[in-house]
């Protein structure tokens, strides 16, 4: 099976034929949560491409004997590898399936070349997308058949950046443990955009969530371009916490000459607006507890609010993760000793 | 690179001229109070801004039994985990006091161990604690009060005298006892409050708008105020200079009622020195200038200050600093912050260290210096205030008759020019000695002398920029004013201060707190967010900046200067003497 709807698939499967990406994204689906329309290019789709080309031989040929301390040859090697990659025609029946497959997504969003987000969807252990977090590609706003194919071959040559092969290299494991799904998502019409966090990323405290938001769509936010507005909600009360808006100076936005998403200046009546208002606010933070409480741990997601949501509808969820980085702090009585032993008696030690 | 500022011209064993004190001087409890050795450069010293004028010989006795016994005796009780209490040190007449580490982890942590319980009992239990201690201190001082020097004989005199020092070092054995567990507390909550992201320098507010002894008696003087307005006595206020006005007062029929109220008002708060700790210090009692000018320039003020409307204001501002705290944060940290709050106010620590000064610093020494002055009267000194130019071994011989104060005579003349020598130098002292650290751990250093990163900076920095027309400091209290600088090295001329000048000074104490009635703005070298000055700028709502550093030497009396109390700058429009 070379194309996967990911709300056709059983939960427990999704992971290992979609990657860990989509495969969340279809366990998603599972739990009522919304999500957009997608499909996934396989793993064994992508198994299958890469021996049947000769690809696999070609990289095999490339990585013998590579020297990780030689930064310079490691982007030659990786450029060529990428390269041809790209380069490489897919066999006409899985390029049939792809196409196939974005038509019927035209057809259930009812429009024609819809704009969608192609993105890498890794597999290998459990949660590696946190070790390859943001290295894999994601394109944003590909629409057309021709763009989406071109896309997906793109996303399969993102597995060999020079981070990524020197990553495996010091890990002792092959490109062939790590195959890569790709996935085809609707692209969601952004009002705004974030990730959001069931518990405080950075302090580790677990009464609250964190909601990072910026207008336009998620990639000026993921990549750190945007400074987003902050907010923290109180899980026990649903009280908005924190209300930090930012001065929002570029912005993700579709670019229609281009056919993608790309970064521009932020519209200045719009910079230090606040990009969400309270109920929005509440449907995000609705969304990001209902699937930590699905998964039992702490976890991130992206979120796209549709320039169509109206309020009291969901907010749809792109991407969700566990949250691994952090100690997780309860909050303590007032213990006065306690507290000085902290703050006054180990100053210095 | 380390900053040492070398201490070799006040290396000396006597302490002042005539006197060099036997090892066996005085018991200490970690540490004894003496004189700088060259060892002791390794230390660091600062300048402690409480006595301005520099401490005659009987004065010491403070730095023996209050600085160094007190804070060493209840840092090693309590025990106070991280240090024992502090070091002093005299160059000249000048107190310098250095924080006595300990290096231990170990040592701390089994401190802390034992300190623990005492503090939850100590914070559960405080109203009744500092009663009981107020409770003591006033019997002793009743006890005392009762005397009569005057008709009392020399030996009667050297028991007063030995129970005078008793109840002074008692008092200040109690005053460590209860600060260092209610800093604690404080500081404790202040680091919560950080860490749950709360500004803090919205923390002092919280606390803020209790009523203080110090507060009171400063609405006395604004009734007495309105006394002598009523009476129309604004007119001979206005033309009699201040040290006149008490012979003045009781020279005119028409002030008779305004002097009874005065003399009724002085029994209850006039037992107060013009600075804490120190038997050099007369009592409005013996001496009501202060208060008297304090009401003369009061009278020269527009408007009255409105102490009700003032505590509304700072009752209001705490209770809408602690909403707004509150509300950004999650329900689970309400519950700890409620109680954090609630252990802060009641046992209060900005609010004690007002409060206590009345009970304590401003009124203890009082014994001693009576006892002491009503000796050298007895004995034929030429003043009586040439009692305190003796140390303690000294004047109790002569009490006890065991030697003939002609041995002193001479001795006396040569101290008070010893003392008025150095005194004179203090605005040359260096504000620390020593080794100075990249930063200083003890807390209370740095929340009350102010002595954080900024400070050591400015010191660090001093003298390269000989014009600076910008300092910068800790904000206080905030909002802005613009104003005459009037730079007082001590309080004796606090009652010069005009309505809307601007206060400069090393660092305030409670006697100073009525000026903040009249002041426009407050600078101060010294201080942190719990200094006299932070805590008064606050309650009466004057913009207040500390540990600028060298605020006292870089502004003139006379310059134009702006105080921004909201970013912590002090800014010089216009140099009283510019040259060009």
């Amino acid at each position: 099976m070379h194309v996967l709807w990911i709300d056709g698939v059983e939960p427990g499967e999704a992971i290992r034929l979609s990657g860990s990406k989509m495969g969340r994204l279809a366990e998603l689906a599972t739990t009522g949560t919304k999500v957009p329309l997608a499909f996934a290019v396989t793993v064994e789709a992508f198994n299958e491409h890469f021996q049947s080309t000769g690809l696999d031989d070609a990289i095999e040929f490339e990585l013998r004997g590579i020297d990780l301390t030689d930064h310079v040859g490691l982007e030659v090697v990786a450029d060529r590898i990428r390269g041809r990659i790209v380069s490489t025609q897919m066999s006409q029946e899985l390029a049939d399936q792809i196409v196939d497959a974005y038509e019927e997504l035209c057809d259930k969003a009812s429009d024609l070349n819809i704009p969608t987000a192609v993105r890498s969807s890794a597999t290998g252990e459990d949660g590696s997308d946190s070790s390859f977090a943001g290295i894999f590609d994601t394109f944003l706003g590909v629409s057309g058949s021709p763009r989406v194919l071109e896309a997906v071959r793109a996303c399969w040559a993102s597995l060999f950046s020079p981070r990524a092969i020197a990553y495996r290299a010091r890990h002792g494991i092959s490109h062939h443990q790590m195959p890569m799904a790709v996935g085809v998502v609707e692209l969601v019409h952004a009002r705004a955009s974030g990730v959001a966090f069931s518990i405080h990323p950075v302090s580790g405290k677990r009464d609250r969530v964190v909601i990072e938001s910026s207008w336009g769509w998620g990639e000026a936010v993921v990549q750190g371009l945007v400074t987003p507005d902050h907010f923290e909600v109180g899980k026990a009360d649903r009280r908005i916490l924190k209300r930090n808006i930012n001065d929002k100076k570029v912005v993700s936005a579709f670019d229609f000459s281009a056919g993608h998403v790309t970064e521009t200046n932020m519209p200045e009546r719009l910079r230090l607006r606040s990009s969400l208002d309270d109920e929005q606010i509440a449907a995000i933070t609705h969304a990001v507890l209902a699937i930590e409480d699905h998964y039992g741990y702490p976890v991130d997601i992206e979120w796209v609010l549709d320039r169509h949501r109206r309020e009291g509808e969901p907010i749809a969820i792109v991407q969700t993760r566990p949250v691994t980085v952090v100690e997780d702090v309860a909050p303590v009585a007032y213990d006065p000793m306690a507290l000085a032993n902290k703050f006054i008696f180990s100053k210095g030690r | 690179m380390t900053t040492v500022i070398p201490l070799d011209e006040y290396i000396s064993e006597e302490w002042y001229p005539g006197f060099t004190p036997a090892f066996d001087h005085a018991p200490f409890y970690v540490e004894p109070f003496q004189t700088f050795t060259k060892e002791d450069e390794k230390r660091f010293w600062f300048l402690d801004f409480h006595w301005p004028r520099g401490l005659t010989p009987l004065a010491l006795i403070w730095n023996e039994d209050g600085y160094a016994w007190g804070t060493q005796s209840a840092a090693e009780n309590l025990p106070l985990p991280p240090g024992r209490g502090l070091s002093v040190r005299i160059a000249g007449v000048h107190t310098y006091a250095s924080p006595i580490d300990i290096e231990s982890g170990f040592e701390i942590g089994e401190r802390a161990g034992r300190m623990g319980p005492y503090l939850g009992n100590f914070i559960a239990n405080f109203d009744e604690i500092w009663a009981d201690r107020r409770d003591e201190v006033e019997r002793s001082w009743q006890h005392l009060l009762s005397m009569d020097p005057s008709s009392m004989s020399l030996p009667e005199l050297s028991a007063m005298l030995k129970e005078a020092r008793v109840f002074h070092k008692r008092a200040f054995e109690i005053h460590f006892e209860v600060m260092y567990p209610l800093l604690v507390n404080y500081l404790g909550f202040f680091g919560w409050c950080a860490e749950a992201g709360i500004d803090t320098s919205q923390i002092g507010k919280f606390l803020q708008g209790y009523d203080t002894k110090i507060m009171e008696t400063d609405r006395e003087l604004w009734n007495l105020t309105r006394a002598a307005k009523a009476d129309g006595l604004a007119n001979l206020f206005a033309k009699t200079r201040a040290e006149e006005l008490n012979a003045a007062l009781s020279a005119d029929p028409a002030a008779a009622s305004f002097v009874q109220k005065f003399k009724d008002f002085l029994k209850v708060y006039g037992y107060r020195t013009e600075g804490a700790c120190d038997v050099a210090l007369p009592s409005w009692i013996e001496d009501p200038t202060p208060a008297l000018g304090m009401i003369k320039s009061f009278l020269e003020k527009d408007e009255e200050h409105d102490f009700e409307a003032a505590r509304a204001a700072a009752i209001a501002e705490r209770e809408e600093a602690i909403a707004a705290a509150r509300a950004g944060l999650s329900a689970e940290e309400q519950v700890a912050f409620d109680a954090g709050v609630a252990s802060c106010q009641s046992a209060n620590f900005p609010w004690w260290q007002d409060d206590h000064n009345y009970y304590i610093d401003l009124r203890v020494s009082l014994p001693l210096r009576w006892a002491a002055m009503a000796i050298a009267e007895r004995v034929g000194a030429d003043n009586p205030e040439d009692g305190i130019y003796l140390f303690w071994p000294e004047i109790i011989a002569v009490a006890d008759g065991e030697k003939s104060y002609e041995e002193f005579r001479d001795l006396v003349a040569q101290r008070r020019v010893y003392f008025n020598e150095s005194r004179a130098m203090r605005s040359k002292m260096p504000k620390v000695l020593g080794t100075i650290p990249e930063a200083v751990a003890d807390p209370v250093l740095i929340e009350i002398f102010g002595l954080n990163e900024h400070f050591l900076n400015a010191i660090k920095a001093a003298g390269s920029d000989s014009d600076v027309r910008t300092l910068t400091g800790l904000p206080a209290s905030k909002g802005k004013a613009r104003g005459i600088a009037r730079v007082f090295n001590d309080a004796d001329e606090l009652h010069r201060l005009t309505p809307g000048d601007i206060l400069v000074c090393e660092s305030t104490s409670p006697n100073w707190t009525p000026a903040f009635a009249k002041i426009a703005a407050c600078v101060c070298d010294g201080g942190g967010m719990l200094s006299h000055a932070a805590i008064v700028g606050r309650e009466y709502g004057v913009p207040t900046v500390t540990a600028v550093g060298l605020a006292t030497v870089v502004i003139s009396d006379g310059d134009e200067i702006e105080v921004d109390g909201d970013t912590g700058t002090v800014t010089v429009y216009k140099r009283a003497n510019a040259e060009a």
